[in-house]
């Protein structure tokens, strides 16, 4: 019958014009909903070496996340991210033990962020930094 | 711990006051809401002036129609004196001030546009105060003090003192700097008024076009060429940043053209489906 | 086919091929119905594009007086695609509002709201009520200087009401004057209560359909008398109809196609045709914008408000016209639905359309 097959054709056009215009309608839906790209990390970040005295340590945002610079009493600088390995709480830096503990489930790392007790996987992550003129350059 | 107090009572004042304010002004701010308003409450200075002749009454004609009265700029805010107090307004214990001395003009205006007096001053005619030379009033007109402009530099205002012809050749240089600061002012403002961000934009312009007012009192042809090169330069990038916004439109009115023109299709194989059930 | 295989599948557990013989293909629609009916359909789809829209906006609309213009401004300036969803949601409102003047103008002319439908007409006026509160308060949740005095304007209507007024109006406002208070609890009306009670009353409004059966259009049938009244509940129904599935779905598609073509085209070519300038400002307590006008859904309002001598004259008028409005169905008894058959009718109403669009003309020049 020829009302049959025109309606089967109008019925193949009409799906695809609506997947176009589902498509069309979504994109703009996604691109709304979509964390902000690029940029974020490429940031260096600057502080002085009198921030952080001997024995304590500094959290701050970096690359997104949150990172820790610690300074030994031995004096050793390091520039760690914060975020454990285990399940992603923020360690806290103990400067009576001169070490980091996760509160979450009581994983410790050593300053150089090497996994000492508990059960985080991997050691914290390490990032790079440069001193001159009394100043950190972290990233 | 003396600063923490004072701090706080300073803030409870502040807040009282508000609250009084808002009482008083219940009523009338919900009845002006529905008559076109923008009128500010009259000041006694105006109460008076408006009604008195000549010498006396001319200056508040003259102020309506310019650039302060605009900004809601008021008699008091140069000439000093209590605008609500009409009985004692006039009194040189309440901050009146009166009219300025010729020599005194600049000062008089410089205390709210001491970077223009600054130029001004620097300048040959700012050099030739009390000596013959002109002050702000001589070009800016009194009380009826337009919106300054390139249009200030003109035949009849420079001619009444000295020759037009070093004045053209300035006013030439910066002319089309000028026209390009009008034609980009223009442009954010029809933005701003469809609701695209221009707050940077805008910014960056007032910031030229300070810089490019500062040679309005400059004599000196040569620095002006050289000053307004720069400027273009700097209107340069702005016009290229519209330009970036314009061409975003224009965009999405190609998309729009193809998505109402998709939508159109649509309807119609609708509307051909159905016809195959009729 | 996999398709087939689910359906049987499904159907086996809530018998699906009943419901869909009952509600669409063997649901019959009259022979003469025309595209009028499926404004309906219409005002549900723009009804959940709000909704969705709505949602949207509000992941990054923040509603404190100190932040919310900053945040539209980001919308539609920073976040991609901001600007067209902030578009659809304000024209769409416009829309709304207009296309159920088209879907009420159709079933006035139909004299489809005539008994037995009476709950229909009064659940559409209710609706119609709430859209009007819907699009009021979601107009000052931008914050800028149009929305917080064209909201000091509506609300201050109010204040014409004898003794109670002026305390009403504070109470809508939260306040003696418009300020953080109002915008609290118009954003918590706008996004919780009135999105809910209209969802509600959508539902009624769609029960009392399926319920009372659609009314069959009066013009080109020979009998245009309703045949009422009857002894007991009957269903209006259509034997030989047409089905709603897929005959009258696909001009429901039609239309609404077309609608979203208007649509867009507006949001892609004319946004700025509703926003004034002063809508990029942001809103001054201490500066009222010179001309300031309520949407123009409510010029007529307003206008009724101002020629009048006395404020509460004006709001009387409006609350008699209102009232005739909604209790239509009840004062206008005569079976005839015909409207050429119906003179005094149709003068009355298309005298009543001129007026209102005669103020609300007057309103927007004036």
């Amino acid at each position: 019958m020829e009302n049959d097959s025109r309606r089967k054709f109008l019925g193949v056009c009409l799906a695809g014009a609506t997947v176009a215009a589902a498509a069309a309608a979504g994109y703009p839906v996604i691109r709304y909903l979509a964390p902000k790209s690029g940029k974020v990390g490429t940031d260096k970040l600057v502080f002085a070496t009198s921030d952080i005295p001997d024995g304590e340590a500094k959290f701050f945002e970096y690359a997104g996340t949150s990172a820790v610079l610690v300074k030994t009493n031995a004096g050793a600088l390091l520039a760690l991210s914060a975020v454990c390995t285990h399940m992603g709480c923020i360690v806290q830096w103990e400067k009576d033990k001169q070490d980091f503990l996760c509160p979450c489930h009581a994983g410790h790392y050593s300053p150089e962020g090497e996994v000492l007790s508990g059960p985080p996987p991997k050691p914290l992550a390490k990032i790079p930094f440069t001193v001159a003129d009394g100043k950190i350059t972290v990233g | 711990m003396t600063l923490l107090p004072q701090h706080t009572r300073f803030r409870r004042r502040a807040t009282f006051g508000a609250l009084i304010f808002t009482l008083l002004a219940g009523p009338q701010a919900a009845t002006a809401a529905t008559a076109a308003a923008g009128e500010q409450p009259e000041s006694a200075c105006i109460q008076c002036h408006e009604t008195l002749p000549d010498r006396l009454g001319a200056p508040v004609k003259l102020w309506r129609a310019s650039i302060h009265a605009e900004n809601g700029i008021s008699c008091n805010a140069c000439h000093g004196g209590d605008a609500k107090d009409a009985a004692d307004a006039m009194n040189r214990t309440r901050g009146f001030l009166g009219a300025p001395k010729e020599a005194e003009v600049p000062a008089f205006c410089g205390r709210c546009h001491p970077g223009v007096m600054k130029d001004y001053l620097l300048s040959a005619h700012g050099k030739a105060l009390g000596k013959g030379g002109p002050n702000c009033v001589t070009c800016h007109g009194n009380h009826r003090v337009v919106k300054a402009s390139l249009e200030l530099i003109n035949e009849k205002n420079c001619s009444r003192c000295h020759s037009f012809e070093r004045a053209r050749t300035i006013r030439a240089a910066m002319q089309q700097t000028e026209s390009y600061v009008v034609g980009i002012d223009a442009r954010i403002a029809g933005f701003q008024a469809e609701g695209v961000d221009t707050d940077r934009l805008g910014k960056g312009l007032f910031a030229i076009r300070n810089r490019f007012h500062t040679l309005f009192h400059e004599v000196d042809v040569s620095l002006v060429k050289r000053e307004s090169a720069r400027i273009d330069a700097e209107l340069g990038k702005l016009d290229l940043e519209l330009k970036a916004i314009e061409d975003a439109r224009a965009r999405r009115r190609v998309v729009g053209g193809f998505v109402v023109t998709g939508l159109l299709l649509l309807a119609w194989l609708f509307h051909l489906l159905k016809k195959t059930y009729d | 086919m996999l398709s087939k295989r689910l359906y049987d599948w499904i159907d086996l557990r809530i018998g699906a091929r009943e419901i869909v013989k009952k509600e669409l293909t063997g649901y019959l629609l009259p022979k003469k119905i025309n595209e009028w009916y499926s404004l309906g359909s219409v005002l549900m789809v723009i009804f959940g594009l709000q909704i969705a829209t709505g949602m949207l906006l509000m992941v990054y609309y923040v509603p404190d007086p100190e932040k919310a213009f900053k945040s539209i401004t980001f919308i539609m300036n920073e976040v991609p695609y901001g600007w067209l969803i902030r578009l659809c949601h304000a024209v769409g409102s416009n829309m709304m509002v207009a296309v159920l003047l088209l879907h009420m103008f159709s079933v006035l002319m139909m004299g489809s709201y005539k008994s037995p439908r009476e709950l229909n007409w009064l659940t559409g006026f209710i609706l119609f009520c709430l859209i009007q509160g819907i699009s009021l308060t979601g107009y000052l949740a931008p914050w800028s200087q149009l929305s917080f005095w064209a909201t000091t304007v509506a609300t201050n209507s109010a204040a014409a009401i004898p003794v109670i007024g002026p305390y009403l109006v504070e109470f809508m406002r939260g306040g003696k004057l418009v300020g953080p208070p109002t915008l609290g609890r118009f954003f918590a009306l706008h996004v919780a209560v009135l999105p809910a009670v209209i969802a509600a009353l959508v539902g009624a409004h769609l029960f009392l359909l399926k319920r009372t059966g659609i009314s069959t259009p009066p013009s080109g049938v020979q009998q245009s008398r309703n045949p009422w009244p009857v002894e007991s509940y009957r269903y209006e129904s259509h034997p030989g109809g047409i089905p709603f599935f897929p005959n009258y779905a696909l001009q429901d598609l039609t239309s609404i196609s077309v609608y979203f073509a208007v649509f867009l085209a507006v949001v892609f070519f004319a946004p700025n045709f509703l926003f004034t300038p002063d809508a990029f400002v942001p809103a001054n307590p201490f500066q009222t914008p010179a001309h300031i006008k309520p949407e123009w859904y409510f010029l007529a309002n307003y206008q009724t408000l101002k020629i009048f001598p006395s404020e509460l004259l004006g709001l009387s008028v409006q609350v008699a016209a209102m009232t005739l409005l909604a209790l239509l169905p009840f004062l206008d008894r005569s079976p005839e639905r015909n409207p050429l058959k119906r003179p005094l009718f149709l003068v009355c109403s298309i005298g009543g359309i001129l007026i209102w669009i005669g103020l609300t003309i007057w309103g927007h020049y004036s």
